[in-house]
């Protein structure tokens, strides 16, 4: 995938996920922020303590978030803003598996998953095909590559508490609808009973559907899953013709 | 219920080692920062996880709290914390 996005040449990379309270809390909880600071670094001194996470910082795209926040406007999306924060495990991790070189500009995507109530599932679709018309209106000719994580059923200080992939079942499920770019079966699927019943914080889900937004509902190049010892992983890809949505 | 300002102290205890070691050497006096009931006070302090659970305490914060706090072996953890909470299902927790 590192190679895959080094082909795709941008010059951008947008990286959604979700802020694990870190950052983010009930006092001001956006659903959807848009990062417009000079720097993106993290993670927080907490995550780098106790998972021994190595700290990432590179330059910000201050200019591209703008055009992406007024381009949701455009698009009915009223994103939130922030010129300041810090990114959590969800952004640094995957950073530092794609882009080790920290040499490209990044516009973080804050999504909230975790402190609810949160967006119902299309809401995340609809904020993903958003995304892609702002960043299709850029001027000039930008090359913009979205970076994402998230996960599949999960459980967090609930009864199954870390107990590894709690509903393989809905997994599978997710990974082959989100393969195939499927929406409405995959927005069937994604309700909040649903996923409730495969965890509890299984809602980092909805990030994936923001994805197939952003894909506009295209079959992913990539689409699989790999079993670790709290959930099991995914790993989607798709080649589009702006660039490349990792 | 005071269920924001359960989050709120669980989760300054959870970013800042600090705030943790002023809990764990005077947890009354840490605590009267926050607007809680007795009932949350309580839990607190005796870390009844189960309790703040059944009470809507965010379960990332909770669980995330826990590990940081809790006296006894923390190879037993998890079982001793999915005990306390199994019996209440997945209560609301949102804010």
């Amino acid at each position: 995938m590192r190679e895959q996005l080094a082909a795709a040449r941008p010059d951008v990379l947008l990286v959604v996920a979700n802020d694990h309270l870190n950052q983010w809390f009930m006092d001001n909880m956006p659903a959807f922020l848009i990062g417009k600071g000079r720097v993106a670094q993290g993670p927080f001194p907490h995550e780098t303590e106790e998972f021994g996470l190595p700290g990432y910082r590179a330059a910000g795209a201050p200019d591209v978030a703008r055009a992406l926040l007024v381009g949701g406007y455009e698009q009915g999306v009223d994103f939130a803003f922030s010129e300041e924060y810090l990114l959590d495990h969800a952004f640094i991790l995957p950073l530092h598996f794609l882009r080790p070189a920290a040499d490209l500009p990044i516009v973080p995507l804050f999504a909230n998953v975790m402190a609810p109530p949160i967006p119902p599932a299309r809401r995340f679709y609809e904020v993903g095909a958003a995304l892609r018309a702002a960043v299709e209106a850029l001027p000039g000719k930008v090359r913009v590559a979205v970076v994402a994580s998230g996960h599949l059923s999960v459980e967090i200080g609930g009864p199954r508490v870390m107990r590894s992939a709690p509903d393989l079942e809905f997994d599978e499920q997710l990974v082959a609808l989100v393969g195939r770019g499927a929406v409405d079966e995959l927005l069937a699927l994604a309700t909040p009973e649903r996923m409730l019943r495969a965890g509890n914080f299984t809602a980092a889900c909805l990030i994936f559907l923001l994805l197939v937004g952003l894909a506009r509902g295209a079959s992913a190049s990539r689409a699989d899953h790999v079993l670790l010892d709290t959930s099991s992983t995914p790993f989607f890809s798709w080649n589009l013709h702006e660039g490349a949505a990792v | 219920m005071s269920r924001y300002q359960v989050d709120k102290a669980l989760r300054e205890m959870v970013l800042d080692p600090s705030a943790r070691e002023r809990f764990l050497a005077d947890p009354m006096g840490y605590l009267a920062g926050y607007e809680l009931t007795d009932a949350e006070r309580q839990a607190l302090v005796g870390r009844d996880y189960g309790a703040l659970y059944a009470m809507g305490a965010h379960p990332f914060l909770l669980w995330g709290w826990t590990t940081r706090v809790h006296p006894g072996d923390k190879e037993r953890l998890r079982d001793v914390y999915a005990a306390a909470v199994r019996p209440h299902g997945y209560p609301d927790f949102s804010t």
